[in-house]
């Protein structure tokens, strides 16, 4: 009876004990500046149900450190707004590190600040290739658009494609897509028979498109900023250049909660992508488990969610390694080099340049159980964002 | 450059033009006949376009969610034309913009709250998805489609308009309402039944238009400018000036775009421009106000 009240008393003291440190555990906060209004708004929703379902199964704790999440809507592209909510989250709200940036120019407008106040900042979207040499405090967990394009024309030349036609949205991206496809696929031997850029404001692309009927390619490479104008493209290549046996090469635009939009029309579009929403690993399925069982069953995960996943992973691991007081530069340090598996596939952190190393996958877009998936067929191991070789600091 | 592209070249910008014609003629009605400063054109063809494709994706057929659509945005405009736009009839121009941009913004985030910013799914029944041998080439059947409703219509309206009672009604009205009241013509249900049939007009063109223009929320903002291009080139009096404006910058943004496609948003404003600086009252300019 005596052990057995001694038990119990060494048990509650325990328990005591246990609950003093969860009171007194120290927290951490995460800064998460996102696209939460206006038309851009699915990006942000996408990251916060990523970060919510991550820390559903992962705990909102790490060794007895709490991570707190503060979220800051940008509304769009927004460089100056960014800047100040930035500001505010480093000083007010002694935020450890900053993440979230949906837009390029969102990113490069917190550089200088994160430099100066050695924030580790880890950016889940912001594709341009330049972005991360900005600040030696950032990281990120997207991809490139050279690291996109550069496989799709690889595999386009390899596979009988020897001329085809560029169609890029008029915007930087899309002149980054158009160049680096043109170059890979000419340094290949094969001929690339016009570029055209086509307006963000066009709503018409039939004339674009007959065009490039004329000239008889192979192939057509497009790259768009998803919404209307992608899904205007895809729709008038399915009427005018699909049925002249001209194939369309893409990236993003085949991106599974864009699917339903496109509809049929996207049937045998070909595409190169760092995430497909079908890819069969344990960590894919538990993260689509727990979007559709907390937010409903039409959530699907995109590369927003993926890039806040991992974002997270990074933070975790950080946290988890150097406790709740972690400098930005012991952070930076445990990034470079680092290795995981990701919902995508494997991930890593170059060393060098701070930017990903992941697969880029092949896909198809097919048909299953009546719904439009991408299906991967071909897989780029553990590619190198090209643009940083093409252009060495 | 044989005659055969040419031919399809044409085609396309007669379908181009004939899909700007079907999206602003309910702003030719509001605006150009009624002179109301109405900014939420898009946002009544939202409601339209969206009620439609809501019909859509409950198995409803192609015609039904038309029709849908046109009552939803009619409804819209009725009740908008009761509560909003009476009071300001008689304020001028200032007042009546402010208040249908705000209106427009508040259709925005409604339709933001109930649907997301996602683009809706608007799909064609399998009559017009395909393709159709039109003697030289297989053409989308959806353009030649977008051709004959957009005669269609254009054909309605001048009966309605220049054929009817209700029409010279109407006209008079406009011109004139105080002599209007003192002969005895309601001018009240006048307008409430020309707001309301503008509404379901861009409803309609909402819904035969989506394929060319996706209907997301923003839509109401996105093409704005575009409907009031096809009604200030065309002439705020007549629509017959909108039905002109739209198939020549049809085919003129056509043409640019298949010759000298990195030039094609100039040549667009361009051409708005030119024909501004040509006709400043538009092209079949109306009875002077």
């Amino acid at each position: 009876m005596t052990t057995k009240l001694r038990n119990l008393g060494v048990a509650v003291a325990m328990a005591t004990a246990l609950a003093a440190g969860a009171v007194s555990a120290e927290t951490v906060k995460v800064g998460v500046i996102a696209t939460s209004s206006g038309p851009f708004a699915r990006w942000g929703e996408q990251f916060q149900q990523a970060i919510q379902v991550y820390q559903k199964i992962h705990g909102d704790t790490v060794n007895g450190t709490k991570i707190e999440i503060v979220y800051r809507d940008d509304g769009g592209p927004d460089p100056a707004r960014v800047k100040q909510l930035a500001e505010g989250l480093i000083l007010r709200d002694r935020v450890k590190f900053l993440a979230g940036f949906v837009f390029t120019p969102n990113a490069l407008a917190v550089a200088d600040l994160v430099t100066e106040s050695k924030t580790p900042t880890v950016i889940f979207n912001a594709a341009t290739a330049v972005v991360v040499r900005k600040s030696p405090y950032f990281v990120r967990t997207s991809h490139t658009i050279p690291q996109v394009a550069k496989p799709i024309a690889e595999w386009a030349y390899a596979n009988g494609i020897k001329r085809v036609v560029t169609a890029v949205s008029d915007y930087a991206p899309g002149f980054d897509a158009e160049q680096t496809f043109a170059r890979q696929f000419k340094a290949a031997g094969g001929e690339v028979l016009d570029s055209i850029r086509i307006p963000l404001s066009a709503t018409d692309f039939s004339p674009f498109f007959e065009r490039i009927g004329q000239m008889k390619p192979d192939a057509l490479f497009i790259f768009g900023p998803g919404g209307p104008p992608t899904v205007g493209m895809i729709n008038t290549w399915a009427s005018r250049l699909k049925p002249a046996g001209i194939k369309l090469l893409c990236t993003a635009e085949t991106q599974e909660i864009d699917l339903p939009k496109i509809g049929p029309a996207a049937l045998g579009v070909v595409s190169a992508f760092h995430y497909t929403e079908t890819v069969d690993n344990p960590l894919n399925k538990a993260l689509w488990k727990n979007l559709t069982e907390m937010f409903g069953p039409k959530t699907t995960p995109d590369l927003a969610s993926v890039g806040a996943y991992d974002g997270m992973e990074l933070i975790y691991r950080a946290v988890e390694k150097f406790g709740p007081n972690v400098t930005g530069d012991q952070a930076i340090s445990l990034w470079k080099g680092i290795a995981f598996d990701s919902p995508r596939g494997p991930f890593a952190i170059d060393p060098v340049t701070r930017d990903m190393v992941e697969n880029i996958y092949l896909r198809k877009v097919e048909e299953r159980d009546g719904k439009l998936v991408n299906v991967n067929f071909q897989t780029f191991p553990m590619v190198k964002d090209p643009w940083k070789e093409w252009n060495p600091e | 450059m044989s005659v055969l592209s040419l031919l399809t070249i044409l085609l396309d910008g007669l379908a181009f033009g004939m899909a700007l014609f079907v999206i602003s003629v309910g702003l030719t009605i509001t605006l150009g006949l009624m002179r109301v400063v109405n900014l939420a054109h898009g946002a009544f063809a939202m409601i339209g376009g969206y009620a439609g494709s809501v019909a859509l994706a409950n198995g409803a057929g192609f015609a039904l969610a038309i029709l849908i659509a046109a009552l939803a945005a009619g409804g819209a405009g009725l009740a908008a034309e009761r509560l909003l736009f009476r009071p300001l009839y008689s304020r001028g121009d200032l007042p009546q913009a402010l208040m249908t941009f705000g209106l427009t913004f508040v259709v925005i985030a409604t339709l933001t709250i109930l649907f997301g910013t996602a683009i809706r799914i608007m799909p064609l029944p399998p009559s017009l998805a395909g393709l159709v041998d039109i003697g030289f080439r297989a053409y989308p059947a959806y353009r030649l489609f977008l051709i004959a409703a957009g005669a269609l219509l254009a054909l309605l309206l001048w009966l309605v308009i220049d054929r009817t009672m209700f029409g010279a009604r109407l006209r008079a009205a406009v011109d004139n309402p105080r002599m209007c009241r003192a002969i005895g013509i309601d001018v009240d249900a006048i307008f409430a039944t020309t707001f309301a049939a503008g509404c379901a007009l861009a409803g309609i063109g909402a819904v035969l238009g989506a394929q060319l223009m996706p209907l997301e929320p923003y839509y109401a903002l996105r093409y704005l400018v575009l409907f009031l291009i096809v009604v200030g080139i065309g002439g705020t009096g007549d629509f017959r000036g909108s039905l002109v404006a739209s198939l020549v910058l049809g085919l003129i943004d056509t043409v640019g775009k298949y010759f000298l496609p990195g030039a094609s948003s100039y040549i667009f404003f361009a051409a708005v421009i030119g024909l501004l600086l040509w006709r400043p009252r538009g092209l079949v300019p109306g009875p002077s106000q």
